[in-house]
Order: structure tokens, then sequence, then C-alpha cells
């Protein structure tokens, strides 16, 4: 970080204080007359995330009316309203079990993120494609990908090279920032960057570990096998990010360097866990307009939610189950109510890439973010229906304000989708009954 | 309900039908062994194969640590999350490997130990004087201290390439820096990253009695040792009996296991054991509400958890009573934080305090105490599901299965039926319903005999104004309250079972489900109790037994199939080894 006094170092402290959000925009000169890529040619890079809430929405409460274009706002979407123009909503996609038994909030987000319903819980029987997308699209950043939770909890994460062993997330705000910002940061700005001798030495350090990979390797069982390749992909993405922190890095006016957060609460209370969630999403936003990664991966509460309303004794899961279905409106009122504001965690996070300006639109024009769940029903664990959707241009290729009936598809059709949208050379995605070439061509401009 | 394997649930019939085979199973345990058969397929069964790598978990790696650099180095980062797999971290770490944000976090972990060990303070205490250039490599120099240090590291010693890639890497450092201490740092903190510290790696080698069997090699044996007893690396005299072969007989392995178990760093073993089996890492993730639980803090769950290991390591090692005891014991420690939340007075200056439960007050043993009974509820009220399932999983070894995704609720919740007004109720009702019954019959009698004690732990005898009731009938048994389920507990046949269980899945790392476990633990069940359920002489008798050294041949790689996102495959379990 930088300790002078100038236009960025004037933004400073947003993030840690009110909701004044103030977006800088990128300076002509560092664009081309289209405002599509800088001006030495190089494309604005198109970022991609994935947003993961438990227990769903609620039956009757967030399926547009409207199909195709220019969908009708629906209760529980709500918070979305300002940014309706870039989203899509899929509805009717679910998962094809082939089989294998519907494992009770775990079915879900295995089906979407790895293509094929898991064989058992707490493992997905496939790596997640996000991980694929870090290996072909992450390169040439700091980080192939950052994964987090503003739950609180370092153990969600649904991110898996494997299947077994998950990325381990951020779990609270100031966790996040020290990550992203904090020992390895280089201001993209710095007219004064010059490279740091020590990383040269740093990557000595691996080379002497990554020496002995081979032999290593050799006597490996296949399991062991898998489980060592994966500790050595890591190694690789660090030598990476040290190689990248030895080139200067390109400037990018967008990238206004944060001040740390405050500590923050840890607390399963569906307002702190929102307010940990803004947090996060400011930081992304910048970690992802300062070049430092061109993907994340949220998960705002586990699909067996222990989020709760003030002073309210019970869970938002135990509610799902508990709560009885109001004759008078015909849906239960606290659940929906918890299912709103989870909803809103997805909002708010790409609210914070709306925010930040970027060429000629902003951060999120040139993101897609998959918003999804486990659930259609929490209260019988379907997973029919499962509330999916995109929000952001891709760069320019997805279309946005579209309602699309998936009418029982598999949900990989939408997972494969998201992968073509941001680049990913994909024909097809997905295992057995959940195989699918057939993207939702509806949604791509 | 899912009897964990490696059970004694499994009828005596059976048990006696099988055979035993070459390895012995009554008091003694053997001095025949079992290796495994040189196979044929690649890499699977080769000699100097890799039988098995399990990552180290924070409390391996900061005792390691410790006991290599000192206890005053200062460990602070985010360790990788671990993951329980039937019950245990211990057999879930044999599934995990590191993500590119848990590397960069080891990585950080492993230059800070590093700082500190050459920090002017413990320089000279760790590795001696200074060098006689202190601004010039040396090379001889830097390969005996990487020898030193990569051995108590690696837990055996490491080979040529691997101490010409660290003195190479020295010889850079100290060029570049002008220093000796500056290459050497390098070179440890690649050691501290390596995979072969971060993993516990196994290896097998020929067994020369047999030359088409494989056999664990004494430095893995070592380290199984250590691991399972002290929760650390092997000390020097582990590594001079494994270096002698000493672990290749019963006598050598009898004399080591002895020794572990009277050491002092037995209980630190024994700490880690009962904080994986109890779950008590779970503090980390739950969160309570403030505004109906006041007296939570994190604070309070750090004191409860040492409440818990400080009654378990007094009762099963100082008092060497009867592991069943922990159920029924009036026995505790408190500090002031926890009296408060017990709403008992405390009397002792500052620190911890001896407590006993009154006579008259419905509370004993350990599942009466703020860890259990916290850690097994919401966060804003109790659940005697949640209470019933962690019994059942934690001492009784019985696992429980995910409920069925499509259950109607509806009956169970209509609060309007006056029948079903209270949490008992409404509980109860599930029984109504065959698809619930299954499992909500094993699991609600056994929480409801709780329900004396809120989501924290509090002592209440009111619900909403109610009386609360702590009857509970359950597979023909019917009792009252805490005390009463802590009886039943106390003479439950599982709960020996699954200690027996836990100890050696714990020790291997592995789920002990072929037919010849099963036999192995009934043996070891009896000899637990001809010995009185003293817990020091179960590990003792575990650790010492050549089934502790039996070898899991993984599977050979397989071709890399084009299928996207390719699943770690199981290993096919072939079970082999001893001494």
């Amino acid at each position: 970080m930088t300790s002078k006094f100038n236009r960025r170092s004037f933004m400073r402290g947003a993030l840690g204080g009110a909701a004044v959000v103030v977006a800088v925009p990128t300076l002509d000169q560092f664009l081309d007359n289209n405002g599509k890529a800088y001006a030495d040619g190089a494309k604005l890079p198109t970022r991609f995330g994935t947003y993961f809430w438990g227990l769903g929405l609620t039956p009757g409460r967030w399926v547009p009316n409207k199909v195709g274009a220019d969908w009708d706002m629906t209760p529980e979407l709500s918070s979305l309203k300002d940014l309706k123009k870039k989203v899509s909503v899929f509805s009717g996609f679910r998962v094809h079990l082939d089989g294998r038994p519907n494992i009770v909030h775990w079915t879900g987000q295995a089906a979407i993120l790895s293509g094929v319903a898991a064989s058992k819980n707490g493992s997905f029987d496939a790596g997640t494609f996000d991980v694929d997308m870090a290996d072909q699209l992450g390169g040439g950043m700091r980080f192939r990908s950052i994964e987090m939770t503003p739950f609180g909890n370092p153990r969600l994460s649904y991110s898996t090279r494997t299947g077994v062993g998950f990325n381990t997330p951020e779990a609270s705000p100031i966790a996040l920032y020290t990550r992203l910002f904090g020992e390895g940061f280089q201001d993209p700005n710095d007219p004064n960057w010059k490279p740091d001798p020590s990383i040269m030495l740093r990557q000595s350090v691996l080379s002497a570990v990554t020496d002995q990979r081979k032999a290593l390797m050799a006597q490996a069982g296949a399991a062991d096998k898998v489980k060592l390749d994966q500790y050595f992909t890591s190694v690789r993405e660090m030598e990476g990010a040290l190689a990248s922190q030895l080139e200067k890095p390109a400037k990018c006016e967008s990238c206004v360097v944060p001040t740390a957060p405050a500590e923050t609460a840890k607390s399963g209370m569906i307002e702190t866990v929102n307010k940990n969630n803004v947090l996060m999403g400011k930081l992304t936003a910048m970690a992802l307009a300062c070049n430092q990664t061109k993907l994340f991966n949220v998960v705002h509460t586990s699909a067996t939610s222990e989020t709760y309303l003030p002073g309210d004794s019970m869970i938002y899961h135990s509610h799902t189950h508990d709560e009885a279905i109001d004759e008078k409106v015909g849906y239960q009122v606290i659940t929906s109510k918890l299912a709103g504001l989870a909803f809103q965690g997805y909002a708010d996070f790409v609210s914070a890439l709306e925010e930040i300006k970027e060429g000629d639109g902003t951060l999120l024009d040139n993101s897609l973010v998959m918003g999804f769940s486990d659930t259609g029903y929490a209260k019988i664990h379907s997973t029919d229906n499962i509330p999916m959707f995109f929000a952001g241009g891709a760069g320019g290729r997805h279309k946005g304000d579209m309602h699309v009936v998936g009418n029982g598809d598999p949900v990989s059709r939408v997972s494969l989708t998201a992968q073509q949208l941001v680049g990913m050379p994909v024909g097809s995605f997905g295992i057995g009954a959940m195989k699918t070439s057939k993207s939702v061509s509806e949604v791509v401009a | 309900m899912v009897r964990k394997s490696g059970f004694s649930g499994v009828s005596a019939s059976v048990l006696a039908a099988v055979a035993i085979g070459s390895v012995g199973l009554a008091t003694g345990f053997a001095t025949e062994t079992v290796s495994a058969p040189v196979a044929k397929k690649a890499n699977a069964g080769k000699p100097g194969t890799i039988v098995g790598t399990r990552r180290l978990t924070e409390s391996q790696y900061r005792n390691t640590i410790a006991d290599v650099f000192g206890p005053e180095i200062q460990i602070t980062g985010r360790f990788e999350p671990e993951r329980r797999e039937h019950g245990l971290f211990a057999i879930g770490s044999t599934e995990l490997s590191i993500s590119s944000g848990g590397f960069e976090q080891y990585y950080a972990m492993g230059r800070a130990v590093a700082d500190q060990a050459f920090a002017e303070k413990s320089r000279e205490k760790v590795f001696g004087g200074a060098p006689a250039n202190a601004e010039a490599p040396d090379d001889a120099k830097a390969a005996e201290f990487i020898q030193h240090y990569g051995k108590k590291l690696f837990r055996r010693p490491l080979t040529e390439a691997e101490v010409a890639a660290r003195v190479a890497l020295a010889n850079r450092g100290a060029t570049q820096a002008k220093s000796y201490d500056a290459g050497l740092k390098l070179a440890l903190v690649s050691l501290l990253t390596a995979p072969e510290f971060l993993f516990r790696v196994e290896t097998a080698e020929q067994d020369p009695r047999n030359r088409k069997q494989l056999r664990l090699d004494g430095y893995t044996k070592a380290q199984r040792l250590s691991y399972l007893i002290w929760d650390s690396a092997p000390d020097e005299e582990l590594f001079r009996a494994a270096e002698k072969g000493e672990l290749h007989t019963q006598a050598g392995v009898d004399k080591q296991v002895a020794r572990l178990i009277a050491s002092p760093r037995f209980e630190a073993g024994s700490r880690a054991l009962f904080t994986d089996m109890l779950q008590l890492d779970r503090f980390e993730t739950i969160t309570k509400d403030a505004a109906i639980y006041p007296k939570f803090s994190a604070a309070v769950a750090n004191s409860a958890k040492e409440q818990t290991l400080k009654t378990l390591m007094h009762l099963l090692l100082e008092q060497k009573a009867d592991y069943r005891t922990i159920f029924t014991s009036p026995e505790t420690f408190i500090d002031r934080s926890l009296a408060s939340v017990y709403q008992v007075p405390f009397v002792a200056p500052s620190g911890w305090m001896k407590y006993k439960y009154p006579d008259d007050v419905d509370q004993a043993g350990i599942i009466t105490q703020v860890t259990f009974l916290s850690l097994f509820a919401h966060a804003g009220r109790s659940s005697p599901t949640l209470r019933g399932v962690g019994v059942n999983e934690v001492f009784l070894c019985l696992e429980t299965p995910s409920p069925p995704a499509n259950v109607d609720f509806s009956i169970v919740n209509d609060t309007s039926n006056v029948r079903l007004k209270t949490t008992r109720a409404r509980l109860l009702a599930h029984a109504e319903d065959e698809t619930c019954a299954g499992c909500h019959n094993l699991t609600d009698p056994i929480g409801l005999s709780l329900e004396g004690f809120d989501g924290l732990g509090q002592r209440r005898l009111f619900e909403n104004g109610e009386l609360i009731d702590v009857s509970a009938e359950y597979d023909g048994m019917e009792w009252e309250g805490a005390k009463g389920l802590a009886q039943v507990l106390h003479d439950h046949p599982d709960v020996p079972s699954c200690i027996v269980r836990n100890v050696y899945a714990y020790g291997v790392g592995r789920s002990p489900d072929e037919q010849e476990d099963l036999n192995y633990l009934g043996a070891q069940e009896t000899a637990f109790a001809n010995n009185g359920y003293k817990f020091p002489d179960l590990v003792k008798s575990v650790a010492s037994s050549p089934e502790f050294f039996k070898i899991v041949i993984p599977a050979a790689p397989e071709p890399v199939t084009t299928d996207a996102n390719v699943a770690s495959r199981k290993a096919t379990i072939r079970l082999a080894g001893g001494l």
C-alpha cells in the first residue's frame, strides 16, 4: 500500500465506514476508444463467481410469472430490483439423481457444482467446475480463486478439486482483507513499483520442495497420488502467484486500495451475517478491480443454515421444517422472511461489483456471478426447481433480464452455460443423467 | 441407525465363526506376524511404497514444532479445516490434501517458525553457537543442520537428494543475503512446507523374513506409536529403536510402548484423542444467540473444553479409574466463568478448583457438562434429538443416517394440535410416523432425559412455566433424568466397545471394517474388560498389538480418464501387516 495522499487514498475508508459508495471511473487514457479494453490491447478480463445460500427460496414467492425477457419482480427477489436488467432467473431446473439418494441439503449443491448428485454425504463424486475454471482462466493473477463465507465457519466451502477436500474459505472480513491486501499485495498503480528481491528466494524455497515431487509420486498409490497431486498443484499456484509479483502490474484505475475493516462480530444472526457479507463483497469487488483474482466462491450460509432472527430461539433450518404454512397467506411466513434476507446476501454482493466503474460500464458488466441454493423447497428437501441466477454481463456475453424455465431439465445445463459464458472451452458438463451439452441459449447475447 | 464398523455389536457366534488365521488374538497379542503379499501391480505393494498419507492435524503440527524448536515458538495462522469421517478426524485426515489457500497459510507459518527459531534469543538454544563466518555459506555445516532437523520434521532420515536440494538453497540464500543464517532459514522453511512434514507419510518395506511380504518400515511404526500416545513426532530414543530394527520385534515394541505411556506426554496424546472423539473442535464453529444465552462467550467455550479434558485426565490417567465412570463421576473442575454458568459458588482464589456435584442434584459425568450440552444444541435452544445423536455417535459409535428427504412434517408441527404444545410432545409424535420413528426412537429419549439443561448447559426445572419431564424409555430400559442416563451409559455394553474401536481407528487412521478387524477388536474388548476398563491399559494393549501396524495396500494409480472432474478413487483395501 502506498502512504501518499492522492485521489485513490481519498477514497479509502469507504469499506470500514458508512455506506457511502463512490465509484471511481477508469481514466480514459487507460482504455481504447470503445471502452472494452485497455489501451495496450489487453481485454478487460471477465470475472466469475459462485454464490451459494442455504435452504432455497419459498415456492410461490420467487419464480416470476413472465417467461422470457423482462421478467416481473417477485417478493423474495425484491432486493435485486435495481439490478434486474442484469440478472437472469432460472426456474424449473432439477437434479437428476441417477439412482443416487437425495442426500438432504447436499445433493443440490453437489449436482450444480460437480455435475453429478453425490453418492455420499460430505463429499462430492467429482471436483467442482469452478476449480477447472480457475485452472484454465485464473492464471496470471495473484490468486487463481478466492473462497469466503460471511457466516464465519471456516469449513463452509463447496469448492473442491477432488470432491473430498474443500478449498478453505476466509471466514471474516478482516481475514479476507489480510489475504487480499496484506503481505504480498502490490498496488498496481504505485508509480514507485520495484520487484521485491526476496520473492526470488521464496521461489527457490518452493523449488526445493517440488524437486522431490517425482520421487514421491512414484512411490504413491492411487489415492495418495491424488492428494499429493493436489498439494503440488497448490505449490504451483503459489509459484505462479510469486512469479506474478515479479512483473510490474498493469495499471488499473478502478483499483482503490481499501483500508482494513474493523474486527467484526461472528454470529449466526442474519443481520450480522449480511453485514459481513457486504464488507466481503466490497473487498472482493476491489480485489477483482485490482487484478488480484478473476474468480471467487462465496458460501453465504450452509445448506442447513443456522442463521436466526434476533431473539428467536429457532434457527432458519428448523423454521423451514417446523413452521406451519399460514393458511391465510399460503406460505411459511417466518421462513419466507429469512429466505428473502438470505437472498439479499446475493443481491448485496453483486451490487458491490456494480458499484465499481470499469471501462464504459461497471465491474459487474465484466463479471458473471452464479447464485444458487441447495433445494427448491426446504420443507420437504426437494431438489426440483432449485433457484439459480446469473448476475452480470460476462463481458457482453450474458443477455440478462431473462427468465428461463427448465421444465425439469438438469441443473447442469445452467452450470454449463455459466462456464461457456466466461469463455471456458467446454462442450458438455456433468456425468451420467446429468451430462448435458445443451446450454441455455436464451441468456447468451 | 448404522453401527460404525469395527464394533463389538457383532454377535459372538459371528465372531466365533470367522477364522482367526495367523493373527494371534488372545492374551499377549501374538508373536506371530502377518505381512502383506508383494503385489504385482506397479506401485501397489512395491517395497518402499507409500501405503498412506495423513495430513498433520493442528495439534500434531503444534506439538511437533514445540518438541523440535521449543514451546516458546508462537504459531499463529489458519490451519486447513479437518474432516470427520466415521466419527474421527484421525480417519478423515487420510483423505485430505492441502488447498492453495491452505498452502499459503502453511508457508506463512513455516516462515514465522523459522524466523522465531533463528531469532537472537532462541538461536543458540535451538541451533548452538554462531558459525565461524556468519556472512558466508558453509555447505558442510548446512548439511549437518538439514539432516538433523530434517529427520525430526520428516520423521525419518532424509535422502541424499532431499539434503542436497536444501544445501543448494541455503548456499544461494546465504550468498545473496551475505548471511549464513538467512540461507539456513530458507532451508528450514522448505522443510516446514514439504509434503513429507505436512503429511505423515507411511511407507512399507520388504519383510526380510519373507521376501514376498511387506511390512511397515521402522520409522513409520515409530510415528504411529508416537502420534497415538504423544500426539507428536518420535523422540530420539524411538528413532534409535526404529533405526536398530527393534520395532520389528514384540519385545522392542513392548518396551517402547511402556516408555511412551509412562511419560507425562501421554496426557497430551490422550487429550488429543478425546478432543477428536468428543468433537471439541466444534466450539470453533458454533454460535449461541447472545440475547438468549448472555453468559456464553469464547472464554466460556474454552473453559468448558478444558473442564471436560481436565475431568477425563483426572479420572482416566491420574486415578486410573474405570473408563465408564466418565459418565457417573460427580467429580469435576470448574473455573470462575463455568461456576457462573452452573450457578455454583467459586471459592478458589483463581484458576481452577475441584468441584463435586451435590448428591441431590441431577448432574454427573461429562455429558452434563457445558461442552456436550452446548455442542449438541441449537443457537437458541436445547435439542433432545441432537443430544441423542451426540450420545449415539460419540459414546456408542452409532452413526445416524441422514433424514429421509421427503418427510412431511406438517402433522408434527401443527401447533394448533393441543397434544403437541411442548418439545417433548412434538418429538414423541415422531414415534407415530413410521418414517421418522426408526431414528427418532433411538435419539430423542436420550436427549429428553437431558432436558433439565438448556442449550448452553444451564440447569433448569421449568420450560415455559411447565415442569420439565425428564423420564425416558429406550430399548426396554426406563430411566429418569441425567443421572439415570449416566447409569444407562455406564452399563451399556456398546460403551467399552466404542472406545476400543476409537483408540484403534484413531491410531491406524482407518475405520476398522473388515471381518478380521472385528475379531481383533472383540479380543481387545475382552482384554479391556479383564483389566477393569483402564484406559492406559487399553492404549498399551492396542499399540503393542501386531494389528496396530497392519498395512492397507493402496490401489495402483489408474490411467487418467478423460471424463471431466475425476474424483479421487478409493483404494482397494487389502489388509495385512503386523510386526
